[in-house]
């Protein structure tokens, strides 16, 4: 059994839109049987924070393209995207870059 | 682990290039983010800027870096879209007084009698885009003519130059295609400005996360008025490619240089508009026509290709009621 | 922002749906069957005859097939070049109106080894072509892909045409022809009773080392690209065909189009989707069903029983998003879903495209890419997105010495590019360390120099494609013999170079 872990989430480039224009959250993950990894929080965001139009934030079982995910403000590409575990006070960013410049 | 820099080799990578694939830390993504743009720029100096905040701080920066010398100025334009322009105009002027730039904003409504919101009112949702992109162009020139600039750089990256190679494709038009890539415009004629992309090589993801990194203050709202839903499809499609290779962007700007036209297809020729004098292929610009059609209730006369009623227009006849039923707004 | 290029035109029509009359718009007697473009329903018997007439105006409108020569038609099992066939055979039989005067032939290229099927899949499906093929007449070729493992070296060198015939030759060869008995040479010549080929189990396995060594799917489909088109022209050479029939339509060249942009191949656009193809010198390339959309295609081969068998590619039943190839497929066919006319859009943008040849005034003196044999089109010029990238590499790898002062020289096969960083090289017993070039940076292990190597004498997008490559030493022998071959000889160029007269500054100047 993995304990909870709290979490910090962040949207924006528009991408809070989608959470009721809120930027940012603090969270707590519930406890699980395996430590809890991007995709499985990926799946946890739809469920309980997304608010509109998941295909505008989640394609397949990863982020839409266009939209960039940091991890502790690094890119999430060097940190194994989806299989990236989570550690406690993690702080994870997601900006869209679909529109505005 | 963590990755480390590919550049230093000391402090940890922060995020991966799409264009190399290589991993990079914060300082070093910045110092090759600006020489890029600089190694961009070199040959040709630019001033004024857009909406763009990267633009504005990195074209500041790499001025006082490399004393290029130019008087660098802000230029924003304001389309009168309630809700959406007066508040990004709000970080141009914050961006103003950070940089310590002199900023000119041009309206829709005194260049044209007419703000986006208005136009809206009277053409609906379906072609506003077209109008909002014809009337920007030729505001940004007047602003600039007003300023007595230059050149105007505009923020274009490469996602943008990618995604207008694919568009001029998918439309056929063989004459952008051409041009798209071209990174600084020449001088085309009498009240246009020689226009250049000092961002054209550079990923969007890139300047987002620069912003980010620099924590600089930066807008980003979607227009309220639907964007043009076939660019969308072009844009979809564009970051599906870069989801499979990432450097599929330059990769298609890369096509785009080397694309040329086979002799013999008809181009069409650059005259001057005869109401205005703005560079024009027809009689009118496109901008008079769209105007004119505005003006007279009849708001799809710059939609289609009505050429015929240019002199009609310059004539100042009315039209028969044949040809205004055909450019009457759609109820909606 | 919202628009790049502002002022366009109106965006494209959207589809309305076609008032669909019930009369064939051609006859105006008979009720319609199919509706080609939106509104245009052609009957069962005009359809027919607009079919078989597009298929041999575009040859007649072209001239580039002489009669009386050996034509090679690439057959790959499919709707496409399944009608192709079909065409020829009707158009060289006797009572043919505005008959064709040329000695068909067909080729097959049973890619089973790369895609891993059994010896029974690709007996099998061998067995089903080969009974397709005898029942047209003609010659035919079934041949293994394994074979481009034994493929000679001059398949990557341009052979020189055969005398460039100007458009008034046509006219005349025609005539000289037709006075000429035609009846003898036009009969196909007997079918050997072929059996398939054998192939040796080590080959199919060599072929999917090198295939294995491709790690994505764009890049396998780019290689497989090339590697068949290589065995179709070795094909021709030695069977003695001068011209090569292609298949595609207008829908799979839009498809093509829009991929080689993003593959970066836009300056052998004109080349790949064009009319024809002449990169080879000697066997050029031809595409008469280009004008046919794949439903026009299909709706044909329904309607009068031409036969087509499915072959499995490497993108079958993968994902929309495997590869850049099967991305832009589902594309191009859901935008024609929503805008009828995106295909012919594309296809019109296509004919308006010329290949630009930058690195020289005289086509011949051409740097040619090793693999795909277009023109090289790595000659940086100083704003390009080639030298935007070779700018990036630099600047995102350890700095060397007085790197702020960025200097890139031309990418070109005789000037090392990037000063070598010394430290991570390894001697693994070969020239490279000391002559980097191409910007593929320092050697991450002691396979990668001879991928910078081989960079060189690649075009921008077979470069991209070997970059998803492990390893380049699965490559047939062909391949990297010609590799050394031209490496020797720019080496030698290089070396006598200065007691050269200066007579022209080809390669040295990148345009």
């Amino acid at each position: 059994m993995a304990a909870p872990i709290t979490i910090h989430l962040e949207f924006g480039g528009g991408a809070e839109l989608l959470f009721s224009g809120v930027k940012k959250h603090h969270m707590t993950l519930p406890s699980q049987s395996q430590p809890w990894d991007m995709k499985q929080l990926l799946v946890w965001i739809q469920q309980n924070l997304l608010k509109e139009r998941p295909e505008l934030f989640v394609q397949g079982d990863s982020v839409r393209p266009g939209i960039l995910v940091l991890i502790n403000d690094a890119d999430w590409e060097l940190l194994g995207e989806l299989d990236y575990q989570l550690q406690d006070k993690d702080n994870i960013v997601f900006i869209s870059t679909l529109h505005g410049g | 682990m963590p990755v480390l820099c590919s550049r230093c080799a000391e402090r940890r990578a922060m995020l991966k290039r799409p264009k190399t694939g290589h991993s990079l830390c914060k300082e070093c993504f910045f110092w090759a983010f600006e020489e890029e743009v600089h190694q961009t720029i070199r040959w040709g100096p630019a001033s004024g800027g857009k909406d763009s905040t990267v633009l504005a701080h990195v074209m500041k920066l790499l001025n006082e870096r490399y004393s290029y010398g130019l008087e660098l100025m802000l230029l924003s334009v304001d389309e009168g879209i309630t809700g959406y322009r007066d508040d990004s105009l709000e970080t141009v002027k914050r961006n103003q007084q950070q940089y310590e730039l002199p900023l000119k904003v041009v309206s829709y409504e005194e260049l044209y009698g007419w703000t986006m919101d208005a136009i809206v009112k009277q053409v609906g949702l379906k072609n506003n885009c077209t109008f909002c992109g014809v009337f920007r162009r030729q505001a940004l020139d007047r602003g600039a003519i007003m300023l007595k600039v230059d050149k105007i750089c505009t923020g274009h990256n490469a996602d943008d130059v990618a995604e207008t190679v694919l568009m001029n494709i998918l439309r056929g038009d063989i004459a952008r295609l051409r041009r798209c890539t071209a990174i600084s415009t020449a001088s085309e004629g009498e009240g246009v400005v020689p226009r250049c992309k000092p961002l054209k090589y550079a990923y969007e993801k890139e300047i987002v996360l620069y912003a980010y990194f620099k924590r600089l203050d930066y807008f980003s709202t979607e227009c309220i008025y639907s964007p043009n839903a076939y660019r969308g499809y072009a844009r979809n499609f564009l970051k599906d490619l870069e989801s499979i290779r990432p450097s599929v962007i330059i990769d298609i700007i890369h096509s785009g240089e080397n694309l040329s036209v086979r002799e013999g297809v008809k181009m069409p020729v650059q005259g001057t508009c005869s109401r205005c004098g703005y560079i024009s292929s027809q009689a009118l610009c496109k901008s008079c026509v769209l105007l004119e059609g505005l003006n007279r209730g009849l708001p799809k006369l710059g939609i289609g290709k009505h050429h015929r009623l240019h002199n009609k227009i310059l004539a100042q006849q009315p039209f028969t009621e044949k040809e205004e039923s055909k450019l009457k707004p759609v109820e909606f | 922002m919202c628009q790049v290029d502002e002022d366009y035109h109106g965006d494209l029509e959207r589809a309305e749906v076609p008032n669909v009359s019930k009369k064939c718009v051609k006859c105006k007697e008979a009720s319609a069957a199919v509706v080609i473009r939106a509104g245009d329903a052609y009957c069962r018997g005009c359809f027919k005859e607009y079919f078989i007439h597009k298929f041999r105006a575009m040859l007649g409108k072209n001239r580039i097939i002489f009669p009386g020569e050996k034509v090679l038609l690439a057959v790959s099992g499919g709707p496409s070049s399944c009608s192709m066939l079909s065409q020829v055979q009707k158009g060289l039989s006797r009572n043919a109106h505005k008959k064709l005067r040329f000695i068909p032939g067909i080729v097959y290229i049973d890619e089973g080894g790369a895609l891993g099927q059994s010896v029974e899949e690709r007996m099998k499906l061998g067995a089903e072509l080969q009974a397709m093929f005898k029942a047209t007449g003609f010659p035919f070729y079934i041949v293994p892909l394994e074979q481009v493992l034994d493929l000679p070296s001059s398949v990557v060198v341009m052979a020189p045409s055969s005398s460039e015939q100007p458009g008034s030759a046509y006219k005349s060869a025609v005539n000289a022809f037709i006075q000429s008995d035609s009846s003898t040479c036009l009969t196909p010549q007997d079918q050997e009773d072929t059996s398939l080929p054998e192939v040796q189990e080590s080959h199919t396995r060599s072929l999917q080392h090198l295939i294995a060594s491709v790690k994505t799917l764009t890049a396998r489909q780019d290689l497989l690209n090339t590697l068949r088109q290589h065995l179709f022209v070795h094909t021709a050479r030695t069977e003695g065909y001068s011209k090569l029939m292609l298949g595609d339509s207008c829908t799979r060249l839009a498809i093509k189009l829009l991929t080689s942009i993003s593959l970066g191949r836009g300056a052998q656009l004109a080349q790949d989707t064009g009319f024809s193809d002449s990169r080879y010198g000697d066997i050029i390339s031809v595409r008469p069903m280009r004008d046919y959309s794949a439903k026009e295609i299909s709706y044909y081969n329904h309607m009068f029983s031409v036969p087509s068998v499915f072959i499995p590619s490497l993108d079958t039943k993968t994902t929309d998003k495997s590869s850049i190839q099967r991305l832009t497929e589902t594309f191009v066919t859901k935008l024609q879903g929503d805008f009828p006319s995106t295909v012919s859009t594309i296809y019109r943008t296509s004919e308006k495209l010329q290949t630009a040849c930058r690195s020289s005034s005289t086509a011949n003196h051409c740097e040619r890419c090793l693999l795909c044999m277009c023109a090289l089109d790595t000659a940086v010029e100083n704003a390009s997105a080639f030298h935007a990238t070779l700018i990036s590499e630099q600047f995102s790898q350890t700095k060397v010495p007085g790197a702020t002062r960025t200097q890139i020289p031309r990418q070109n096969p005789v000037t090392p590019v990037l000063t070598p960083t010394g430290q991570h090289c390894s001697s693994d017993g070969e020239e490279n360390c000391g002559r980097k070039e191409g910007g593929g940076g320092c050697c991450y292990s002691a396979k990668q120099p001879q991928t910078t190597n081989l960079k060189t004498l690649l075009c921008y997008g077979c470069q991209m494609t070997i970059k998803d490559m492990s390893s380049v030493e699965y490559f047939p022998q062909y391949i990297l013999s010609e590799a050394q071959r031209r490496r020797r000889r720019s080496q030698m160029k290089e070396e006598i170079t200065e007691f050269l007269l200066d007579d022209d500054d080809d390669d040295d100047e990148g345009n």
